[in-house]
């Protein structure tokens, strides 16, 4: 089963189009609810007249902030958002009112009646800004966080060293693009549960909210996982969730609500843009000696998972090289920008731009392959990061460099235009210095089955899957005797976000632990030879628990306030990139022709499906390289939000290594947000190999690029 | 949710043109993507008449080197056609190239032509063909140039109650001919710069040049002086050098200077140079 | 009002819609098609494609009026679970599936391409499938299940 490229187990379903996604549901009597959102950046609401809207024909309930029952707050890591607007507004977009209707077209149309009174305020527009002006976006200031990292002496290290680059790097906003806007469905149970089923990335953790919003226990709200067209980190905040719930707490009656594009454009969180100073220093041997590194992100207003991208940013900012001397500093702004939150490798892949980039700068200038300097710095096992964290176990880079060796070596440009780039990355798979369990349990079943209890929400990239895999295998049990129950928080236990690559690692060894009690007690009661299921059951069940726990917390450890050093992840993924293009010098068209994408995944537990998470975070990569920005206010949909085609895309060889990690599920660890991380990095360097000409600013779309083709030119 | 409009699918010519003189408010409907995209984000009209289904529209015939293409023809049905492929060989490549192929089902020339982006890629080609727009309505036919046909960006000579049903083009037998444009991915994307030509060359010498740049004028810009100058000129670096300089002249002088210029000029001239050379 | 005849996976179907109701609502709302999506409303995400007359359009953008007199075919007109078509064998067997989204308007297109074309190469299946996005696979796998269910599939109108 480990190894095995198992068919998918919704796959046959969603061939069919059967699955139902929230939008498809339908409930007998469903109303429809809207969000009114704020058309200012940063306003004082004077006053809110919803006389008109209230009066429309079909009108339900317009709800607004002195309607919540409960805490009018949440948010991922601190509860500080307004689910409703109270007295201010932040951000364009922000949820001033729920308006429900009888039907979808009813409510839109409402919208158009409400009438508020807005003062607006100065609009702090960028973290620069933030940091220096005097109008406070929030009582404790315009800075959200401030991390850092600091290993050894940067300034001896640069002392020591006998070349120094310095560059700054910048990105920009990016949307996740997930193929499914957010919808849900909301509605009361017989009992007079609050039961909220969405397209969602974590199912508890949005029980817990609405159970505080609404200002009712947790175990009066039921979260159930509708299929999930996609997430990128762009389902973790509450999205629909929130509003159906106080549509159904007022109404009584069951709640539909479905974002439209725009919608989603508009009120999704935003990967976070993020201004990069670096400077390293090395031996003319390459050895890097220094990196200095000056991170300023732009938050938007409130803080979803903006404190976990500062510091992961700055953890990360070494990138997967052994350096003696780091001092990074990394610090968050709030802005009245959209608000940012979790995107596919929080922050890292913008950090992944910077610190390859300054690579092959140091190569460039010492004549150096940009392959060997990365074999000479690389982490390996023994290795200290920048935490000080040593690293005993699952060090898979250098046989990563190893695997795209060959093909680099042999590179050949065929036109005067091509460039061979290579990226790398490492990224820590769960949270961030905290722990982050994830709890399930199997249950022997009258009919003879063994149940499968999970609150893992799979979200395309093959959890349910992977997991009944590592579960088959522990238990050395078939399919037929197994059956997945998933995706209610009435019916698991908290796994934690599908999020921060952790589920295949976490949840995956949680699933193992489980399995492992349970098959210590199927030995024992003697199903190994020849017992059924249904005869363990009937014999057990006078006496015996029916239930096997698992769980897992990876050992992490606090982070120093002052230094970062600690533990933050008991493991990471390795990955390097090697990525062939060919420029148009004429138009500043950047053609990726070919990817090689070694990826150390510990174990790779269905090798087709970590394939399909490569293909899929190099396609995301060439968008964050060459197309995607979001421009606030401009970027209003898919007719000018620019997502890889079809067409867009190269050839791309997968390459996997498994370097196990001790602690993961036969040595599993993850590869979600890895997929993407060092793609964009790959490119930029094939860009400086074909053109001479060094990117510092993501995207480089046609226009950038061709700018800097004809700045050298002059 | 589109705004409510009551929908008429006449069957013939005569029938459309009835409605619009009749109908209050009303909008011609043929592929629907640019209409009912409009219709998403605000625009709103008591009628639509739907053409689709007359189809004398969608024919397209040569008759003395002048090729009538029928309005609803789609974009697909333009970029299959050997009559076209053989006579404008860059229709057929820009209209092969516009949006998605569902998007290339559905939209029509018509339509392209009527709702006049600046972008749009069927304008480059059509103007190098000399095209005619026949306008037609209850009160008769009338026939005008493109380039007069298109007053403005998204603005046309088209009134409320006229048809747009055929456009004529001259076919261009013989030239090398092609179109080429510049997008911010692969596919699917408003052409960022567009370059249409078709030029006759013999001995080293230009015979007849046409060339449209699309995207960096108001409307598609032909520079009519500079392609008579060319005529009977050597083809080489320097009569190249000089007509490029003169075209980009013009666009500046019709454009003014505009902030995406910085981006576009040094394109135009690269590609201009490329299609000159040949 | 408008009473439209047509032909939906085959079979002979005969609805009233409204003037300015969209093919996507009657075949979502109306006959409770579900396997079709909306993605974007604008024509710009594929997730709404269908098939009329064989050819992929965007249902958002198409009014319902308009499917009169055609053949509309949505994925369930491909197979259904007793017997999949190969090109659904062929996204199984090829990792084509992520989040499933995007599926029903991909295997439609590319239906529509091995009708046409019983040979494509690369560059042919990533054209035919160039209006439907997919933020999940980078679609290598996808076109890998198309290049062989070409090979097995006998697809004939």
């Amino acid at each position: 089963m480990i190894g095995a490229n198992k068919e998918r187990v919704d796959v046959i379903d969603k061939v069919l189009g059967r699955p139902i996604f929230a939008g498809d549901t339908k409930r007998k009597g469903s109303l429809f609810a809207v969000v009114y959102r704020s058309p200012r950046p940063h306003a004082w609401i004077r006053h809110i007249n919803v006389g008109l809207a209230v009066a429309q024909p079909g009108i339900v309930k317009i709800i607004s902030a002195t309607d919540i029952p409960g805490k009018n707050r949440f948010g991922a890591i601190k509860k500080d958002q307004p689910c409703l607007a109270e007295n201010r507004v932040r951000y364009v977009g922000e949820p001033i009112l729920v308006i429900v209707g009888e039907t979808e077209d009813i409510a839109r149309k409402a919208t158009g009646f409400v009438k508020i009174d807005f003062e607006d305020i100065e609009p702090i527009h960028d973290p620069f800004m933030a940091e220096k002006s005097a109008t406070l976006l929030h009582d404790s200031g315009n800075l959200l966080s401030h991390r850092k990292v600091i290993k050894g002496d940067v300034e001896k290290g640069f002392a020591q060293s006998d070349v120094i680059i310095d560059h700054s790097y910048s990105t920009t906003w990016l949307d996740h693009g997930f193929m499914e806007t957010e919808a849900g469905i909301g509605y009361l149970d017989d009992a007079g549960r609050v039961v909220i089923t969405s397209s969602t990335q974590n199912i508890h953790y949005k029980m817990k909210e609405i159970s505080r919003v609404l200002g009712i226990p947790e175990d009066r709200v039921r979260v159930i996982q509708a299929t999930t067209g996609g997430g990128f980190g762009g389902k973790l905040d509450v999205t629909v969730e929130l509003f159906l719930a106080l549509a159904v707490y007022y109404t009584k009656k069951p709640v539909l609500m479905r974002f439209s594009r725009e919608e989603s454009f508009l009120s999704n969180t935003k990967r976070h843009p993020l201004y990069i100073e670096y400077k390293t220093g090395a031996k003319k041997d390459g050895t890097i000696q220094a990196v200095k590194v000056n991170i300023i992100g732009d938050t938007g207003p409130y803080i979803s998972y903006g404190e976990t991208v500062c510091l992961r940013a700055a953890i990360h900012a070494t990138g997967p090289y052994e350096i003696p001397n780091v001092h990074a500093d990394s610090r968050m702004f709030y802005t009245n920008n959209p608000v940012c939150g979790a995107m596919r490798g929080f922050g890292v892949p913008q950090l992944a731009f910077a610190h390859e980039s300054q690579m092959d700068e140091i190569a460039r200038v010492i004549n150096m392959d940009p392959l060997d300097i990365r074999m000479k710095n690389g982490l390996r096992k023994g290795s200290l990061t920048a935490t000080s964290q040593v690293l005993n176990h699952s060090v898979g880079f250098i046989e990563t460099l190893r695997k795209i060796e060959p093909f680099w070596r042999a590179r050949k440009k065929n036109s005067q235009t091509s460039g061979f780039g290579i990226g790398c990355m490492f990224y820590g798979c769960g949270n961030t210095g905290i722990s982050n369990p994830s709890r399930c349990h199997l249950r022997l079943t009258e009919e003879g089955k063994i149940a499968f209890h999970s609150g893992v929400c799979e979200i395309g990239q093959g959890s349910d899957t992977i997991l009944l895999q590592i579960l088959l295998e522990a238990l050395k049990i078939d399919e037929k005797n197994v059956v997945l129950i998933r995706g209610d928080t009435d019916t698991s236990t908290d796994v934690g976000s599908t999020s921060a690559s952790r589920q295949t690692y976490i949840s995956g060894r949680a699933v193992y632990e489980a399995a492992s009690s349970c098959r210590s007690y199927l030995k024992k009661s003697g199903f190994y030879h020849g017992r059924t299921l249904i005869d363990i059951f009937s014999e057990a069940h006078t006496e015996q628990n029916m239930i096997f726990d698992g769980y897992f917390d990876p050992p992490t450890s606090q982070l120093n306030i002052e230094t970062s050093a600690g533990t933050p992840y008991a493991t990471y993924a390795f990955a390097t990139h090697m990525t062939e293009i060919e420029i148009d010098e004429k138009t500043g068209v950047c053609l990726v022709k070919k990817v090689y994408a070694a990826h150390d995944v510990g174990k790779a537990v269905n090798p087709r499906l970590v394939k399909g998470q490569v293909y899929g975070g190099v396609a995301m990569g060439i968008g964050l390289a060459l197309m995607e920005e979001f421009v606030p206010g401009k970027s209003e949909s898919l007719d000018n939000y620019y997502m890889p085609t079809s067409m867009d895309m190269p050839d791309i060889e997968v390459l996997i290594v498994e370097d196990e990690e001790p602690t993961g599920p036969f040595g599993a660890k993850g590869v979600g947000e890895p997929a993407l991380i060092p793609q964009a990095a790959s490119i930029m360097n094939a860009i400086h190999d074909a053109e001479g000409i060094r990117p510092f600013q993501l995207p480089c779309h046609i226009e950038r690029l061709k700018k800097l083709i004809e700045d050298k030119k002059k | 949710m589109l705004p409510e409009f009551a929908s008429v699918i006449p069957e013939s010519k005569e029938n459309a043109l009835a409605y619009l003189s009749s109908l209050e408010n009303a909008k011609i409907f043929a592929g629907g993507t640019d209409l009912l995209v409009k219709m998403r984000r605000g625009e709103s009209c008591r009628h639509i008449v739907d053409i689709t289904k007359i189809h004398d529209m969608k024919d397209v015939s040569e008759h003395d080197g002048l090729i009538t293409i029928g309005a609803v023809s789609t974009h697909n049905e333009i970029s299959v056609n050997s009559l076209i492929n053989a006579q404008a060989p860059s229709l057929t490549r820009a209209c092969g190239l516009v949006g998605s192929p569902a998007i290339r089902n559905m939209g029509t020339i018509g339509g392209n032509l009527v709702n006049a982006s600046p972008a749009a890629d069927s304008l480059a080609p059509l103007l190098i063909h000399d095209t005619m727009v026949v306008l037609e309505s209850k009160n008769g036919v009338r026939k005008m140039k493109l380039e007069d046909f298109i007053l403005a960006p998204y603005k046309t000579a088209i009134q409320p109650y006229e048809l747009l049903t055929f456009i004529e083009i001259k076919g261009l037998p013989g030239y090398r001919e092609g179109y080429k444009r510049v997008t911010k991915r692969a596919t699917w994307a408003i052409s960022r710069l567009s370059i249409a030509w078709a030029i006759q060359e013999k001995d080293g010498l230009y015979k007849d040049i046409k060339l449209a740049i699309g995207s960096c004028t108001p409307m598609p810009f032909r520079p009519r002086r500079i392609e008579e100058s060319l005529k009977g000129l050597a083809k080489n670096e320097e009569t190249i050098q000089a007509a490029v300089e003169e075209i980009i002249y013009e666009i500046k002088r019709i454009s003014g200077i505009r902030p995406s210029f910085a981006y576009k000029i040094p394109v135009v001239k690269a590609l201009l140079e490329e299609v000159l050379k040949g | 009002m408008k009473k439209i005849d047509f032909t939906l996976n085959g079979k002979p179907t005969l609805i009233e819609v409204e003037d300015n109701e969209t093919l996507l609502q009657t075949l979502r709302e109306r006959l409770d098609i579900k396997s079709i999506k909306e993605g974007c409303s604008i024509g710009e995400c594929g997730a709404c494609t269908v098939l009329i007359d064989n050819e992929p359009h965007y249902a958002c953008l198409t009014l319902a009026s308009k499917a009169s007199g055609h053949d509309v075919k949505t994925v369930e007109f491909l197979g259904d679970a007793k017997l999949l078509h190969p090109l659904q064998e062929a996204f199984i067997t090829y990792g084509a599936v992520q989040c499933g989204y995007c599926t029903p308007g991909m295997l439609l297109s590319a239906y529509s391409l091995l009708l046409k074309n019983q040979h494509p190469t690369d560059p042919d299946i990533k054209e035919a499938i160039s209006g439907n996005l997919c933020r999940c696979t980078g679609y290598i796998q996808i076109v890998e299940a198309i290049r062989n269910a070409a090979g097995i599939c006998k697809c004939n109108s």
